[in-house]
């Protein structure tokens, strides 16, 4: 009975969860937020979507990174956007659509804490609001929460702590964030075996928050493999 | 007490002092929600109406064909009292409004219970509320506390107001018995039915209530305002609130907009 079930792949397949192995991240630069992210969602072996969007927005100045288990995470954010839409109803000068970023990363932290035994979700929250203007929040698995300048997440973030380390600047120009992300997401893509698929950019500043996506052919390691001459083309 | 009454049992004692029971008298009645008077009223309900309207607020509503207008007055009984915070209009989506008139902790209370619907609905279904949904939620809530005996109902009297994606604009008037409908314009609170015979001129024809651009609806509920109250209105005794194909976002007007509408009004006349 053991050996006729090892043959038929469906029960394996129901028993792995689904989840975004993944490389997240986001960084501040002066004026605002890039988040970052890869784009494949793994049921095991098998890419469950290629193409799936891992930063979620919450309000229109804030938007969340997710990792780690699918349904934890698309269930924490719908919570949160919930808790926070209530919440800033009652604030009589709210502008509609904005939040206070600490408030929302807060309310993050109290579900992922609240629920450590149960969840398994690491989240990213990025955003710009008026009062302090641009922030990185990470939230990682057991419900800590911590204020960056820039963080990384999901399995492929351990291959590139050392290069972002080393060539993170605090004043950034956006074009410059939006670079120093993309090439960070596709060091680990090309390391990662669950990372891939195209590289999803949302930056968020003052005067609203923007999507892109970059395709594999546009990002400078081609096709999940690094270039031949791989020093030159990081320099550059 | 003579001591006479003294001495007989709480029953007699009751029958002898009653009022006469004739037919319409509410005496003996007025206590209790959960009962009816013999010509099948609801006291504490009429009671209810009777304190919003005891309140001496006017607001009126309206609807065009591209936008709906609520606006109301900004009476601040005490010159101590900070004019920013007060307010009869509240957000209860980004895109739904609601202009409440009556007693100040009721409205408090269902604006509460609105907002907390709205969230609830777009968490669970995933889609904003509609207007007559959440106006027909409020309702049945309205509804419940004319039929519990421990709880009175609430003197506010609410216009939700919003652009829904499939009815257009809509206007929603809720009262204390449990009543809602959608309205092509409405008012409510202490000058009601008189500003109810101004707009039923207004809005007439085949067409009526949706053919007002949004000047002539916000022109409309002003001047209405303006005739019933029987005085010049200044732009910061008024409180207007909008919602707009444009625009879906509930929001007010500001001082200077609406100085521009009362000298639109004033010159037409």
């Amino acid at each position: 009975a053991q050996g006729a079930r090892r043959k038929l792949p469906w029960p394996y397949v129901t028993r792995v969860k689904l989840s975004t192995g993944t490389t997240i991240m986001a960084c501040a630069y002066k004026g605002g937020v890039v988040l970052g992210a890869d784009s494949r969602t793994s049921t095991g072996n098998y890419i469950a979507n290629r193409a799936s969007d891992k930063i979620t927005c919450v309000t229109d100045n804030v938007w969340m990174c997710r990792s780690g288990s699918a349904a934890d995470t698309q269930n924490v954010c719908a919570y949160v956007k919930n808790l926070v839409e209530e919440h800033n109803m009652q604030r009589t000068n709210c502008d509609p659509g904005m939040a206070d970023v600490k408030m929302v990363a807060n309310v993050t932290m109290q579900l992922a804490y609240g629920n450590k035994d149960k969840l398994s979700a690491g989240m990213i929250i990025g955003g710009w609001d008026a009062k302090e203007g641009a922030q990185v929040y990470g939230i990682p698995l057991g419900g800590s929460l911590t204020r960056t300048p820039f963080t990384v997440g999901g399995s492929g973030s351990a291959y590139i702590y050392g290069w972002c380390d080393n060539t993170f600047r605090e004043d950034m120009s956006r074009e410059e964030a939006e670079a120093w992300v993309t090439r960070a997401i596709s060091l680990a893509i090309a390391r990662d075996a669950s990372s891939g698929g195209v590289i999803r950019l949302v930056t968020i500043h003052e005067h609203g928050s923007e999507r892109k996506m970059l395709q594999p052919h546009e990002h400078p390691a081609c096709h999940d493999e690094l270039p031949a001459r791989c020093r030159e083309s990081i320099k550059a | 007490q003579p001591s006479s009454q003294r001495n007989s049992t709480p029953c007699e004692w009751r029958r002898r002092n009653r009022p006469s029971m004739s037919r319409g008298s509410g005496a003996g009645y007025d206590r209790h929600i959960t009962i009816f008077s013999p010509e099948g009223r609801l006291y504490q309900v009429e009671y209810a109406f009777k304190a919003i309207k005891s309140v001496g607020v006017t607001s009126i509503g309206v609807r065009g064909k591209d936008s709906v207008v609520v606006v109301t007055q900004k009476k601040i009984p005490d010159k101590l009292i900070d004019p920013s915070d007060v307010t009869h209009m509240y957000k209860i989506t980004k895109v739904i409004g609601l202009c409440a008139t009556g007693k100040g902790p009721d409205i408090r209370n269902v604006v509460q219970k609105a907002r907390h619907a709205a969230a609830e609905f777009r968490h669970q279904f995933g889609y904003e509320i509609p207007v007559d949904f959440l106006a027909c939620k409020m309702a049945d809530q309205f509804q419940v506390y004319t039929q519990h005996a421990y709880m009175r109902p609430m003197a506010a009297m609410c216009m939700f107001i919003g652009i829904d994606e499939e009815r257009g604009p809509c206007l929603f008037k809720n009262d204390p018995a449990g009543y809602y409908v959608g309205y092509k314009a409405t008012s409510a609170g202490a000058k009601e039915q008189e500003a109810v015979n101004f707009l039923e001129k207004k809005v007439k024809g085949a067409n009526a209530g949706n053919e007002f651009s949004q000047e002539e609806a916000i022109q409309t509920a002003i001047a209405c305002l303006q005739t019933v109250l029987g005085e010049d209105l200044k732009a910061k005794e008024l409180e207007v609130g909008i919602v707009s194909s444009d625009n879906r976002n509930f929001r007010l007007l500001k001082t200077e907009q609406v100085e521009e509408h009362l000298t639109a009004i004033s010159e037409r006349d």
